[in-house]
């Protein structure tokens, strides 16, 4: 699905990633965490295609194709989701308007004819019961207005509207209480299947309680300086980032 | 019509004379004296011919102007192929002029009760409004020049508690070289009258020369007057639009001026609120393409208390274009308790594009609400690549951006036919493919 071999990346002169490899299988959800700093949001926005990072080595190959020749709008098209930590604000756009463009461009790409009204909003309301997203809220503008909570369950919304290949979730966890919380991973754990991976950014092992991981790997200054399976979170939550520092030192 | 003391803003300013301008100024006058004829003896002596060193003027190529204009040609209707109606499906009065001229067979007056609506040159004995120290025919030029010329465009008087039950559209094409057309609308609403104009201008693809309009509307005691003003005009036809509004107690008055496509178009208003408890009300919208200029100049005059303006101008600049907005708002010393707003966003869509922008306020009574705002920026990059992560083309994704930027403008539109078709023919122009299958409002 996606395979990152030694991805260097900077922005304005300052270099975030540092040699990056991982691999993920599909129908595998892999967990990054790390400290602040350490590169988790940069490798998020590298892999969506912000064009304020610069690529300064390694590569990215996605089903196939080679993900850093793409644009952004491409690699949407082709598969790839981020669920953004702070969604954008759009004033005087419709949620609903701004999803049609994003289905019938993905249509377009598909070689399909735009979707027609009916079967449009039969489907943003079965998606939208899937993270309990009201009503009102699609036809408001994008995230304005929005509680916090109500701006990641929108992502989840968007990401379930768009069926993506590969779904980055960057940090959203942040922000939500308990029940919001709840909800978001039900969301996304109702989307997991053997064709759909994920890769779950995040700070606190607590988000991984409700969305398991396959896989969990630690980023540190720009690297993966360890992976494991779904315990190595418990041991981060219990150690905290500076055991593992410690360890790459000795 | 105002005993106060005259203050900064009616103090006559010393504005130089520009020697090549006033050769060209009365190179032109001597030649319109002889293809049209002078219809009113307007003093263009007193006010100087503009250029670049007088502030009005600043910003607007006057130069460039005379080269297509000094040689103009008297274009007759027949000339003519302007489409029938310009707004598909708008139920309207029309008053069709080509080129200056009134084209009867394309027009369909109004016939209601107490409504007077000809053609200026039909009116016989009926009186035109005045001319008086706040017609902009006495300090403007270019004004001059259509009072010294105009002999045509709408009569209309509306009569007391008079609500005419359909807008009425006044389309001006203009076609062929060397056009010199001058349209001056003369509009009067009765007291508690109400209508809704719609002024719709185009041009042929190889026209050229000027276009100059000017509307005067007296809006009387708790009169409403709607002017919604599109200007799509192909060609190089250089535009010189005036608005001259006077506003009488609890009247309620709005321009709203979209220019869709003008290789060179200026537009001046005016409103003087006169009465207290009155509403002005001017939004505009401009587009301009590669190598076009727009510029609008807008004054709001609060001479009495208790009234309201609001103002919204948005401008979206592409390719190698230039735009101008001067915002003038008097707020007189007897106007207390004045609010007036006033707003100018512009977004320069390209690297090459440059954008004027200039408030002024003089405010000289103390208990009033006054606010403004003024930006010019670009395209938002974090709303563009949300968009673009969820599979929106870049050109798609701006011109969603555009839509919400420049939708609370068209949303004001008078008319819901005549905002869709200048979303349509905007669409077209720039090539928006996405606006035509999903219009904001229709979720």
């Amino acid at each position: 699905m996606l395979k990152i071999n030694e991805l260097k990346a900077s922005v304005e002169e300052a270099s975030i990633l540092k040699g990056l490899s991982l691999t993920i299988n599909p129908g595998e959800v892999h967990a990054i965490m790390g400290p602040n700093g350490s590169g988790k949001s940069t490798l998020a926005s590298v892999l969506a295609g912000r064009e304020e990072y610069e690529i300064e080595g390694g590569s990215v190959d996605f089903d196939g194709a080679d993900l850093l020749e793409m644009d952004a709008t491409e690699r949407a098209r082709a598969g790839l989701f981020l669920a953004f930590q702070y969604p954008v604000e759009i004033p005087g756009v419709s949620n609903i308007n701004f999803m049609r463009a994003a289905v019938n461009g993905k249509r377009e790409h598909e070689g399909r004819e735009p979707i027609k009204g009916k079967a449009f909003l039969d489907m943003v309301k079965e998606k939208a019961q899937l993270v309990e997203l009201d009503g009102r809220l699609r036809n408001r503008s994008v995230n304005e207005g929005f509680s916090g909570g109500e701006k990641k369950r929108n992502e989840i919304f968007q990401m379930a509207m768009l069926e993506p290949k590969f779904a980055i979730l960057d940090e959203t966890d942040s922000g939500l209480d308990i029940d919001a919380l709840r909800i978001v991973s039900e969301g996304v754990n109702a989307m997991r299947s053997p064709e759909r991976s994920f890769l779950v950014i995040t700070h606190y092992q607590r988000l991984l309680d409700y969305i398991v991981p396959d896989f969990v790997h630690v980023l540190v200054d720009g690297r993966i300086v360890r992976s494991g399976g779904k315990d190595l979170a418990f041991e981060l939550e219990e150690k905290g980032y500076d055991w593992i520092k410690e360890d790459i030192v000795a | 019509m105002d005993t106060a003391k005259p203050q900064l803003m009616d103090r006559p300013k010393a504005e130089a004379k520009h020697a090549a301008s006033e050769a060209s100024g009365a190179a032109l006058v001597s030649a319109l004296d002889a293809v049209l004829g002078v219809q009113a003896d307007v003093a263009l002596d007193a006010v100087p011919v503009p250029h670049r060193r007088v502030e009005r003027w600043k910003y607007t190529p006057v130069a460039t102007w005379w080269k297509d204009v000094l040689a103009p040609e008297v274009n007759t209707v027949a000339d003519a192929g302007c489409e029938a109606n310009p707004v598909p499906g708008l139920d309207a009065y029309r008053l069709v002029f080509v080129n200056g001229t009134f084209d009867a067979a394309a027009s369909d007056l109004p016939v209601h009760t107490g409504v007077t609506c000809m053609p200026l040159s039909q009116r016989g004995d009926a009186k035109r409004q005045d001319v008086d120290a706040f017609s902009p025919e006495g300090s403007d030029w270019f004004a001059g020049l259509n009072g010294r010329y105009s002999q045509e465009g709408l009569y209309l008087r509306v009569a007391q508690g008079v609500e005419l039950d359909h807008p009425i559209l006044i389309h001006h094409h203009t076609c062929g070289a060397g056009a010199f057309n001058v349209l001056r609308h003369d509009i009067a609403v009765a007291l508690n009258a109400s209508v809704k104009i719609v002024q719709w201008s185009t041009a042929a693809t190889g026209a050229d020369g000027s276009v100059n309009v000017l509307t005067r509307a007296d809006v009387g005691q708790g009169a409403r007057l709607h002017i919604d003003k599109v200007q799509d005009e192909e060609g190089t036809v250089r535009h010189i639009a005036y608005e001259d509004i006077r506003q009488g107690r609890a009247s309620h008055a709005e321009v709203h001026t979209i220019t869709v496509r003008g290789a060179w178009v200026r537009n001046d208003l005016a409103f003087r609120i006169n009465g207290q408890g009155a509403h002005a009300e001017l939004n505009g919208a401009f587009l301009p393409g590669e190598g076009e200029f727009v510029d609008n100049h807008t004054t709001v005059d609060h001479r009495v208390a208790h009234c309201t303006s609001s103002e919204n101008y948005k401008g979206i600049l592409y390719g190698k274009s230039t735009g101008v907005f001067n915002g003038k708002v008097f707020v007189r010393p007897d106007a207390q308790q004045t609010n007036a707003y006033q707003q100018n966003a512009n977004i320069l869509a390209s690297d090459k594009a440059s954008m004027n922008a200039k408030p002024e306020l003089e405010i000289y009574a103390d208990d009033v609400k006054c606010s403004h705002g003024c930006t010019v920026g670009q395209f938002d990059s974090d709303a563009l690549f949300y968009a673009r992560s969820r599979g929106v083309g870049l050109e798609a994704a701006k011109a969603m951006l555009v839509h919400a930027f420049i939708g609370d403008v068209l949303k004001g539109l008078a008319v819901s036919e005549v905002r869709l078709e200048v979303e349509h023919r905007l669409a077209e122009k720039h090539g928006w493919d996405v606006w035509s299958h999903h219009p904001n409002d229709d979720a």
